[in-house]
Parts: C-alpha cells; structure tokens; sequence
C-alpha cells in the first residue's frame, strides 16, 4: 500500500486580512491591465489577441483587462485530483489537505557512497524517487536533480526515471518547449493508459516558472499550452527577488509575482478553458551586499503564506514553498531554524501542496538523507496541525478511573491502542533494532536510515510494456533531436 | 485438540488477552490436559514471541506488560495445578521493590515483567517498601536475588538499608542483589555493596542471569 501521510491542519492561518486580498488583487489587476507581461510566444500572443486582449507586438508585451483576467480564471477549477500509478496515492486538492513534495532542478550531488560532492545524474534521479516512494511525507515526486549524463534529453530522462521508481505522482519542473512536452505527454498517457484516462486521473503534472519581473519563457508558456490541452495539470510558479527582481516591499513583491502566474493562468483558459492549473510563489530577498539570493529570510515566509491566499481568492490550488533552504550543511542550527518556518507557515495558512524536501543551497545541491530530516520535521508539523481531539475515547476518563491515583498507564489497552498513534521521531528515538540505533550522531542516523531505505525499498514496478514504450518515447525524442 | 489449545495460549499471550488466556487455561484443565505442557508449549512460546516482538521494536512497553499479565493470569489458573514433580522450571526466584519513602513503580514493574519472561519467579512486593519486607519476601518465596528499586537521590539510600537488614537477617550470602533506576550508577551500587547494576530493564535480565549462573 502506497505510503502517503498528508497534513490536515484543523487551524487556519491569514497573513492577509480580507482588506489586504483586495489591495493586492486590485493592484495586480492594475499593473496587469496598464504596464502588461512580456510574453515571447507568437502562438501565446495570437491567442490573447484573439480573446481581446491589448498587443504590443512589437515589444511582446500583452495588457489584460481586470474582466478578461476574472472571466477566464472562472473557468479555473479550484478542486481537482492528481493521481499516482496505483490506488491510494491520490492528492486531493480540494483545501482539506496539504500534500508534500520533493524539491527538484538540482545541479550537484553528494554521492550516496563516497560523499563528495559531484555533478548530478539520473541514478540519482530514480534512488531519490525510491526514498520518496517510501516516505509517506511524500506525496508527490518531483525529480529532485538534472539528469546531466543525457544532454538536451535530461528532462524527459528525469521523468523515465521518476515514473520507474515510485508509484506516487510525478511534478515536474524541467520539461519545456512543446516538442518536449509533446513527449512527456506521451509518456504521462502510457502511466495513465491511455488519453482519456490522463484526464481524469493525471498521474503527471507540470510547474513552469515565469521570468520576474513580469515575463514569461517562450519554452515554458508554448509547453504550458500544449500541457493545457492534454488535460496535464500545469503550474506557474513565480520567484520575486525583492531588491532585484521585484520591489523591495513584500507587497509589491507579491504583486509583481502574481502578476506573472495569473497572465500564464489565463493564457490556460483561453487555450484550453477548464484546464487544471495552479499557483505558485516563491519569494526571496536580495542579498544586500553581495546580490545572492536569500531565501531563508521572514520576508520569504510572509510571502508564501500570503501567496496561498492569493491563489484560492482567484480560485486554483496553490503550491507553496517549503525547505530547499540556503544552508550547505544538513544537521545545522541554521537549517533547523529554517527548515521549521518555511515548512510550517504554509501548510498553516492552507497550501495545497508544498514543495522543497531533500535539497539544500537554495534547491541546487541534493544532499540525499536530507530527505530524512526534512520528514522528520514535516511530521513534527502534521502532528501539530493535526491538533488534540477531545472525544469520549480522546479524554479517557473510563481509563483514569481504573488506574485511579499512583497507578500506571502502562498495562492498559487504551494505552497499547493510542500509543501507537503517537508519531516518535525516529531520528531522536530510533526502534531498538534499527540499524542506526546504535549510532550516538544525528548525521550518522539519517545516513543510516537512507542507506536501509535504498537497501531495502522496492516500489511496485512499471509494467514491463509500459517501460518498454516509455523507452521507445525517448529513442524518438533522440532521433528528433538529433543527439 | 491440544495442540490447538497450545497455538491458542500461545496467541492470547503474544496478542496481550489476559481474560482469554486464563479462560484457555481452564479450559485446558477441564480437558485434562497437563499443566506443565500448557506452560512449556504454550505460554512460553507466547512470552518468548513477545520478547522477540519488542527486541525488534515491533512492540511497545505496553505489549510487553499486557502480554506478561496475560502469562501470569493464565499461570495462576495453571501452577495450582501443578503435580509434584511436574513443575515448572524457573531460573530462579527474585523479589522486587521499590524501596520505602519511594512511589515509583514503573521501572521495577517493566524489570518485573521481563524477568517473568525470561523464566525468572518474580515476587514482586510493590514499592514504598522497607528493608524488612524485602528480608521477609526472600525468606517466604525462597529467592536468591533480590531487586531494589529507587528513582529519588533523597530515596536511593535505602537500598543500602535492604543490604544491610539482609546481612542482619543471615540471608547476605544466600542472595544477590541488584539495585536500578534513574539516579543510580555503577559507581553508587559498587560502594553500597550491591553485586550489580542495570540501566534498564532489558540489561537488568542480563544482569539477573550473570548473577544467578555465577
């Protein structure tokens, strides 16, 4: 059975009041409909011209006007299910869960074996994708690093090797431009079975990132569309630097960042209307002195949460940002700092989905057992949102009575029953026989419970078919490419 | 038949029925089966499958203890009926406390129910306990170890009352005794005279059989 553990939070959090969804609203309708996006797609922009939309051909700029904007993410639903290869791993996203997924588009590896830090391939790709398939943090896959040993075909390798090696639904974040995306969605059709059935069950889905400020890539809108019109659920995620590529003012921020993913939203609906899609922003801060890019910043966390508002004031789910922080140690005071704001905050204030597991220097470098710690923290957090029932059974009373003053819980069944309910940290308190039990240091615990994961975990595999056709897909891919 | 009466003594104790698992043995009884074989192919496959359950982290503390009351309930139905030279083979006898002015009961409780698995006769006399109610259990159950619990440093000092009123009693050299809980350090049981230490209740079996074999 697919291990899939998502976090229901009985408590709502708002960074915005009703007051402020407005203002940000209204000001982004506003720059959308008086300055526009650069959108640098000749069939992107015949379309919004088509729809009444203002074109500035020549400079590629698109002007929308507040009813086109509110007319076409009307037809946006705002549930809808993504699914896995096999039952049971489902995401509803329907605003009574958050589910969790991996961070992905990572360019460097700590090698599983010899620790050292090495450019990325797409072994790494299918270990990570086994680690996933049995945390049950994880609900879905995104393929965690770049499959830098195929080229130009790395993004369609990176989906062969995630859909081989978990059963969990597979995001990803690296297949642009509509001859490549023409092929992911053959292979989507051949895990969902056919066309028909990756509609109704996408068992694959796509994040596209748009260009701050206010722009979007040619490869991703024109691989948008063509995922638009298969049915694919397709994200825009944006990522305002604040300083650099946005005000330095988490409100203008935010409207800069939604100015790009609603303009990319829209373009779905007009393409494909009822098309499944999804928000996304990512804020950060600019460095001061140096440029870098600060993501394990307040400003950050504000932003994401206030993000997830956005998007279900407009009507779509919503992934938001979790872990993937700056830090380059795993197991450090930093991190854990971090890791705790970025991964709470957002599940709080109702994400969807929530993105970021495993990867550390800002989502480039994949530290592998850091999947572990991070699962460790996600389920400290589900715990938490969880919150404390107060039924007959929850409170007790018959089994207080019986053990009665100086008595002991231990020997009672309600305690047998209900301790196993209680979620232990195995990272902190591992089962005496684990392998790392004896182990005193964190780092060698986590490096412990990696290796006996990769040792032991199988998932259901692909049906030999599907693999062989999925093998076929990327030979056709080459020979297109000419690689 | 029996065989089946066996498997199901043997479940009732791995699954932590102690109802069930004394109703098996009465049943047993009035079928006339042995109680002896009830025991050996019953009750301490169960226990044994328990043990091995929790040194694998399968089961929790509270199986491991509702699984040990489900063994004594079904042992209080069975050992009565016990014939001579037919009884049950022990390790050995112990008493365990905690001592006086001290309520803690757990820790000696879990020693308890794995000294219980591992084929020791637990006496087990409850906590806030003198020295001479230790003295006494040895002498009525016959035992030759004695466990002394203590959790507080103002309590712990009593251990050394139960060595002391066992030297009184005669009994020092009939008995071994070891001391445990949360203050408690090799260090301290060396200079009490005890002859051993245990961290925690699975170490404390450990110690129990060096004890007893040496």
């Amino acid at each position: 059975m697919p291990n899939i553990q998502p976090i229901r939070s009985r408590y709502r959090f708002e960074v915005l009041s009703g007051d402020q969804v407005r203002a940000i609203q209204d000001a982004t309708l506003e720059v959308l409909d008086q300055v526009g996006i650069h959108i640098p797609s000749p069939r992107a922009l015949d379309v919004f011209a088509q729809n009444g939309a203002a074109i500035d051909a020549e400079r590629q700029i698109v002007r929308l006007a507040p009813d086109l904007v509110r007319q076409a993410l009307a037809q946006a639903p705002r549930s809808y299910t993504l699914a896995g290869r096999v039952p049971g791993t489902e995401l509803y996203l329907d605003g009574a869960a958050t589910y969790a997924g991996t961070d992905g588009c990572g360019t460097q590896t700590v090698d599983f074996d010899s620790g050292v830090q090495r450019p990325s391939c797409k072994d790494d790709v299918a270990k990570m994708a086994r680690v996933s398939d049995y945390l049950s943090s994880v609900s879905f896959y995104w393929p965690m690093v770049s499959a830098q040993d195929f080229g130009p075909l790395a993004p369609l390798h990176e989906l062969d090797a995630a859909f081989n090696n978990t059963v969990k639904h597979v995001q990803s974040e690296t297949v642009m431009g509509q001859a490549s995306a023409r092929y992911a969605v053959r292979m989507a059709e051949v895990i969902a079975g056919d066309r028909a059935r990756l509609r109704a069950n996408p068992p694959f889905s796509m994040l596209i990132c748009t260009i701050a400020p206010l722009a979007q890539d040619k490869e991703g809108i024109e691989a948008g569309m063509v995922y638009a019109e298969a049915g694919v659920p397709v994200g825009f995620m944006a990522m305002p630097n604040m300083g650099a590529t946005a005000p330095a003012v988490p409100g203008g921020a935010l409207v800069v960042g939604n100015a790009e993913v609603v303009a990319a939203m829209v373009l779905m609906q007009l393409v494909a209307p009822g098309a499944p899609v999804f928000y996304s922003l990512l804020a950060s801060v600019m460095d001061p002195h140096t440029a870098d890019y600060i993501v394990a910043i307040p400003e950050k966390y504000l932003c994401n949460a206030a993000a997830v508002q956005l998007a279900h004031d407009w009507g779509v789910p919503v992934l938001a940002g979790a872990f993937g922080m700056d830090a380059a140690e795993p197991a450090t005071w930093e991190l854990g700092r971090d890791s705790v704001y970025t991964a709470l905050m957002v599940p709080l204030a109702g994400a969807d989905m929530i993105t970021g597991g495993g990867m550390l220097k800002a989502s480039t470098l994949l530290v592998p057992e850091q999947l572990i710690y991070d699962d460790e923290i996600y389920h400290t957090h589900r715990v938490l949102l969880e919150g404390i029932e107060t039924s007959a059974e929850a409170l007790a009373v018959d089994v207080i009575q019986a053990v009665g003053p100086r008595g002991h819980y231990l020997g009672q069944r309600h305690t047998r029953r209900h301790l196993r309910d209680i979620w232990i940290p195995a990272l902190t308190h591992p089962r005496p026989a684990a392998p790392d039990h004896a182990q005193t240091d964190i780092r060698c615990r986590a490096k412990a419970q990696l290796d006996r994961i990769l040792a032991e975990h199988q998932p259901e595999p692909l049906e030999r078919a599907a693999q062989d056709e999925l093998r076929a897909i990327l030979e056709a891919a080459r020979q297109e490419s000419g690689a | 038949m029996s065989d089946e009466l066996y498997d199901k003594l043997c479940q009732s104790v791995v699954d932590g029925e102690p109802e069930e698992a004394a109703e098996l043995a009465q049943m047993a009884l009035d079928q006339g089966l042995d109680p002896l074989d009830c025991i050996n192919r019953g009750l301490t496959p169960g226990i044994d499958r328990v043990g091995e359950l929790f040194a694998t982290g399968d089961y929790y503390l509270p199986d491991l203890i509702i699984g040990g009351d489900a063994m004594k309930a079904a042992l209080a139905v069975l050992e009565p009926a016990l014939t001579q030279g037919r009884e049950r083979q022990i390790v050995a006898r112990v008493v365990l406390g905690t001592v006086q002015g001290d309520l803690h009961e757990i820790g000696k409780t879990l020693v308890g129910t794995m000294l219980t698995a591992n084929g020791f006769q637990v006496t087990d006399i409850g906590v806030d306990k003198p020295a001479s109610e230790f003295v006494a259990a040895v002498k009525d159950s016959g035992s030759t170890l004695v466990g002394a619990s203590a959790l507080l440093t103002t309590t712990m000092l009593h251990q050394q009352d139960v060595i002391e009123a066992l030297k009184e009693a005669g009994l020092r050299d009939k008995v071994k005794v070891m001391v445990g809980g949360a203050p408690i350090t090799e260090t301290w049981a060396d200079k009490i005279g005890a002859d051993g230490y245990a961290e925690d209740a699975i170490s404390a079996v450990a110690l129990a059989k060096k004890l007893v074999s040496g």
